[in-house]
């Protein structure tokens, strides 16, 4: 038995079913512009991240662990943004991560891709019936 | 690290659930619900960590080969940087490895085709030639008789089968005709090689009678060229020499028999009777040894079958028996020496070039001593001194392997050429990769070692002493000591001493075998053969009148002197020995008979070739009326046969006295002159009229007064066309090229050694040139020193030479008495020179001694203008 001091991670079966908030699975690439964007202001550990997009998305999105940690290190291997360790308020080793100078350039052209996709989508579902 | 991966993760999760944790207890849950919370809302904790760490994993590989390739990037421009300020030591460093790969890979691609690899037929090292022998004669590889081979194949226990060949050519009298040639093979044979027919079959064994043979199998090559490829040929008749005769299949490509045939027809006889046992003329034999057997065992096995035949036949076979080779020592046996000496040479010219990448990378590295003491001194660790010098040498040596590597493909093919008739099928001599790789290795493995051992050297050295010293060394004690580099070029020039031996060894054996007295005059001949159907030409009148008009119309060719004809010429492997009984003495003992060379000639054949006649007459015109057996011998005959006697009038014969053949008058004593391939000599010969003995075959020689005797080639066709539109001149050329083909493989080996020599020499030069520079580099002060001291420019270029001449002086007196051990390894491929030849000696001494002088000038050059205020004031 060691103990140094952290917990140990369990691997705990969960059967606890609680009926979680509606919520839309997010798509790879849409989660990717979204973690680009909460790293836009400055370095932020995983948590944090999954924090902003939870408020900022109303909670709407599913932004599971499961999915936010395999996106942050895909876009580390794709060098848009830099691990780097730091120690935490509570004195605890932390990962934060900050944008790369790539990182903001992916952002910005997914941001207008982003904007023109989803104006012309919710431009389509708005429109009147057949124009004659 | 990988365990460093696995703690990053889990402290990141660890982190991020104590957050969560926070958060939940924030908004009011107790500790334990929030946990659990956290947990049910982060999901599968394990799975999330085992994806990361796999993520992160494969990004840290990533990375860091991302980085080695950076690290190895930056390591070569800083390398390429530090390249560039010398190129000249580059460059000679990539042209001495690419010379030394590029020829050790050609001639070890040569072995590798020739010595190593396996004929191109199915178990090929079962494969055996069989020939005749006489050993008391020392007659070797003689064709066996067809009886012979008919005992041999039926009495022996060790071979599976052995069938029979002879050269065979026909002409194709389908459409336009042509004289092509190819074997005749025992129905056997095909088999016994394992080859099969692409299309068709082979031969049937009742096909080897005269009344059934006329069938034919076509090469690929050959179908594809005169029938289109067109398959429905198999089982149809095409006209050869004027007869139907049965397509019965098509080889496959590649295959040819036995090195450039073009079509096959059975071997066949009216049965053994009608050939006499010692008919040993024409025809080769090949077998394939039963599983297990060895050539020793087959050559006892068949050495008993042959004592047999000694008992039963003493006349004819006394004396002889079987001679078993491997069918590859048959075909690749005379390769065997001189790619032997050519592997040795090569051997000896990449030590050279080894030694001299090594002497330029060390001189180099020490050179550059200075930099690197200082450098160190500043505290660049050892380790990247180390890396930088090995990036250095290692981008030299890969660029030198690169050069080699196409060096090395220019020289196999430039090699392929020297074969007269291309390289024969059963030789595939290409490129072998492994010559290459190996080759590379050697000398990559040498720079790369010798680029390291000085910065190995100077983080061992006190580093303020090495800056001090560096160029304060003073000849007197501190370069004359014998250092590792001074052994080297010593061995260079020895062992380029050796090849220039060699070389020169080689060409005065070219030389000598070029300026060897014929016995007749090769200029301005040319000669091409005619070969009659028996359609048509049964009756010998029919044989006498068409060569007789053919000659008659050639001499009327514009620019035609003499024309003759004979049954074969020199150099063209013709050759016809027969027993001679002479009138008057008992006939000879068994295996004692008086052997010579038997010719069919026209009265115009000597002044055609232009051989004189000693003594006599000529087979002159009159002859060709009366009919009277008539001939004329040479001068060895004489001297063999009569040696005190006068020839002319004497009577001999060619068949023993029971045979009822008349006597033979001679007539005529001519001039030896060199038929058989040099340097074989010429035994006693005889000349019969062709009208005696109107065989099939004639060689028309023409003498003419062209300098291209070509020229006439296209008014000979027709002249044959309008006596017999279905026959073909083939075997046209002239006796210059006939002389010059005969010695092809004496050129080569001469032309090869010598380019050895010359290469070897090179590098060898340029080996020494680097140290001798570099030790006046070195010297430069002490220079500087003596010439302010009154020195002169004589003294100045008297303490280069003498350097550089004691080293000369050591390489040669290595050099010349290790040629004197090694030419005898020369042997056989020497002719009329003395492996201990004084004039190679001397001009090889003279050449090393010139080429050196020349090496040693730019440096001396650049002592005596050593300025010595310069050289003395101090870095």
């Amino acid at each position: 038995m060691r103990f140094d001091g952290r917990p140990r991670i369990l691997s705990i079966e969960t059967k606890w079913e609680c009926p979680l908030p509606a919520s839309i699975d997010i798509l790879r690439g849409t989660l990717d512009v979204l973690v680009l964007k909460a790293l836009s202001w400055g370095p932020s550990h995983g948590y944090d991240v999954a924090r902003w997009i939870e408020r900022a998305t109303g909670d709407v999105l599913n932004v599971g662990e499961g999915t936010l940690y395999p996106a942050l290190h895909r876009l580390r291997s794709k060098g848009w943004v830099r691990p780097s360790w730091g120690v935490s308020d509570n004195g605890r080793r932390a990962c934060y991560y900050e944008l790369t100078a790539q990182g903001r350039a992916q952002l910005r052209v997914e941001r207008d891709t982003w904007t023109r996709y989803a104006t012309a989508v919710f431009a389509a579902l708005s429109a009147p019936a057949n124009p004659v | 690290m990988s365990r460093g991966v696995e703690r990053d993760i889990d402290d990141e999760i660890a982190y991020h659930l104590e957050r969560r944790v926070a958060e939940y207890v924030a908004a009011g849950l107790d500790p334990i619900a929030a946990r659990e919370r956290a947990m049910q809302r982060f999901g599968q904790v394990s799975s999330v960590r085992d994806e990361a760490v796999r993520m992160e994993r494969a990004y840290k590989r990533r990375q860091s080969a991302r980085d080695l390739v950076a690290a190895v990037a930056r390591d070569a421009r800083v390398a390429l940087r530090a390249i560039l300020k010398s190129p000249g030591f580059a460059i000679t460093s990539i042209v001495c490895i690419a010379l030394g790969v590029g020829v050790t890979t050609m001639i070890l691609s040569a072995v590798d085709a020739m010595l190593v690899r396996p004929l191109p037929y199915p178990n090929a090292r079962q494969l055996v030639s069989v020939y005749a022998q006489n050993v008391s004669h020392d007659y070797h590889r003689v064709n066996v008789s067809y009886k012979d081979y008919v005992s041999w194949r039926d009495e022996n226990r060790s071979l599976l089968a052995l069938g029979i060949w002879t050269w065979a050519t026909i002409t194709i009298t389908t459409g336009e005709s042509e004289r092509v040639s190819g074997a005749a093979v025992s129905a056997n044979l095909f088999s016994l090689l394992g080859v099969r027919p692409m299309l068709g079959r082979g031969f049937r064994p009742e096909e080897e009678r005269l009344a059934s043979s006329d069938v034919v199998l076509l090469g690929y090559g050959l179908w594809q060229r005169r029938f289109g490829g067109d398959s429905s040929i198999v089982g149809r008749t095409i006209s050869m020499d004027g007869r139907p005769h049965l397509v019965a299949g098509v080889m496959p490509p590649g295959f040819s028999f036995p090195d450039v045939g073009q079509f096959w027809m059975p071997f066949a006889t009216d049965g053994p009777s009608s050939e006499p046992r010692n008919n040993r003329e024409y025809a080769g034999a090949i077998g394939r040894l039963r599983p297990g057997v060895t050539v020793e065992q087959a050559t006892t096995d068949l050495a008993r079958v042959s004592a047999q035949l000694q008992r039963e036949f003493p006349n004819e076979n006394t004396g002889w028996a079987a001679e078993v080779m491997t069918l590859r020592e048959d075909l690749t046996g005379d390769f065997r020496r001189p790619l032997f000496v050519f592997l040795g040479a090569v051997a000896f010219v990449l030590l050279i070039a080894c030694a001299n990448v090594a002497n330029l990378t060390l001189v180099r590295g020490i050179s550059r001593g200075r930099e690197l003491a200082l450098r160190s001194a500043l505290g660049a660790a050892r380790g990247d001194l180390v890396r930088q010098l090995f990036t250095e040498s290692a981008l030299i040596a890969v660029a030198g392997g690169v050069a080699g590597a196409v060096a090395g493909i220019w020289a196999v093919r430039l090699a392929r050429l020297a074969f007269p008739n291309g390289v024969p099928f059963y030789f595939d001599f290409t490129v072998d990769a492994r010559a290459l790789a190996a080759s590379a290795l050697v000398i990559v493995m040498t720079a790369v070692l010798c680029g390291v051992v000085p910065a190995l050297r100077v983080t061992k050295l006190d580093v303020n002493r090495a800056l001090r010293d560096e160029r304060a060394r003073t000849g007197g004690s501190g370069d004359a000591h014998v250092s590792g580099r001074s052994i080297l070029v010593v061995a260079e020039l020895a062992i380029s001493t050796v090849l220039v031996i060699g070389g020169a060894l080689l060409v005065r054996s070219y030389r000598a075998y070029t300026h060897t007295d014929l016995g007749f005059d090769r200029a301005g001949i040319l000669t091409a053969r005619v070969t009659l159907p028996d359609q048509g030409y049964e009756a010998s009148a029919r044989r006498i009148a068409l060569f007789t008009n053919l000659e008659a119309r050639v001499r009327a060719i514009p620019g035609v002197r003499v024309v003759g004809s004979a049954q074969g010429i020199p150099f063209s492997g013709w050759d016809v020995q027969s027993d001679v009984w002479f009138d008057g003495r008992p006939p000879a003992r068994p295996n004692e008979e008086f052997e010579s060379h038997f010719q069919v000639v026209s009265p115009d054949f000597f002044p055609a070739l232009g051989v004189a006649l000693v003594r006599g007459r000529a087979l002159a015109a009159a002859d060709r009326d009366t009919l009277a057996p008539v001939a004329v011998v040479n001068e060895s005959f004489v001297r063999r046969a009569y040696p005190n006697e006068d020839p002319i009038g004497k009577r001999v014969r060619f068949a023993p006295p029971e045979s009822g053949q008349p006597w033979v008058t001679i007539v005529g004593v001519v001039r030896d002159y060199r038929h058989y391939r040099l340097p074989q000599p010429m035994g006693p010969a005889l000349y019969m009229p062709y009208r005696m003995l109107p065989t099939r075959s004639q060689v028309l020689v023409v003498r003419t007064r062209l300098t291209n005797p070509y020229a006439i080639v296209p008014a000979m066709r027709a002249a044959l066309h309008d006596l017999d539109p279905g026959l073909a001149l083939y075997d046209v050329k002239t006796m210059d090229d006939a002389v010059n083909q005969s010695l092809w493989r004496q050129r080569v080996q001469s032309r090869v050694l010598a380019a050895f020599a010359a290469l070897a020499l090179l590098l060898a030069a340029v080996g020494l040139y680097g140290l001798v520079s570099y030790s006046v580099f070195q010297r430069t002060r002490e220079i500087g020193v003596r010439v302010a001291l009154g020195a002169q420019r004589g003294d100045v270029l008297a303490l280069v030479y003498g350097h550089g001449g004691r080293l000369v002086l050591a390489g040669l007196a290595i050099g010349l008495t290790s040629g004197a051990l090694l030419s005898r390894t020369l042997g056989s491929l020497l002719y009329e020179v003395a492996p201990i030849d004084v004039l190679s000696y001397a001009l090889a001494a003279c050449v090393i001694a010139a080429i050196s002088f020349a090496a040693l000038f730019i440096p001396a050059r650049r002592a005596m203008s050593v300025d010595p205020s310069r050289a003395m004031r101090a870095e």
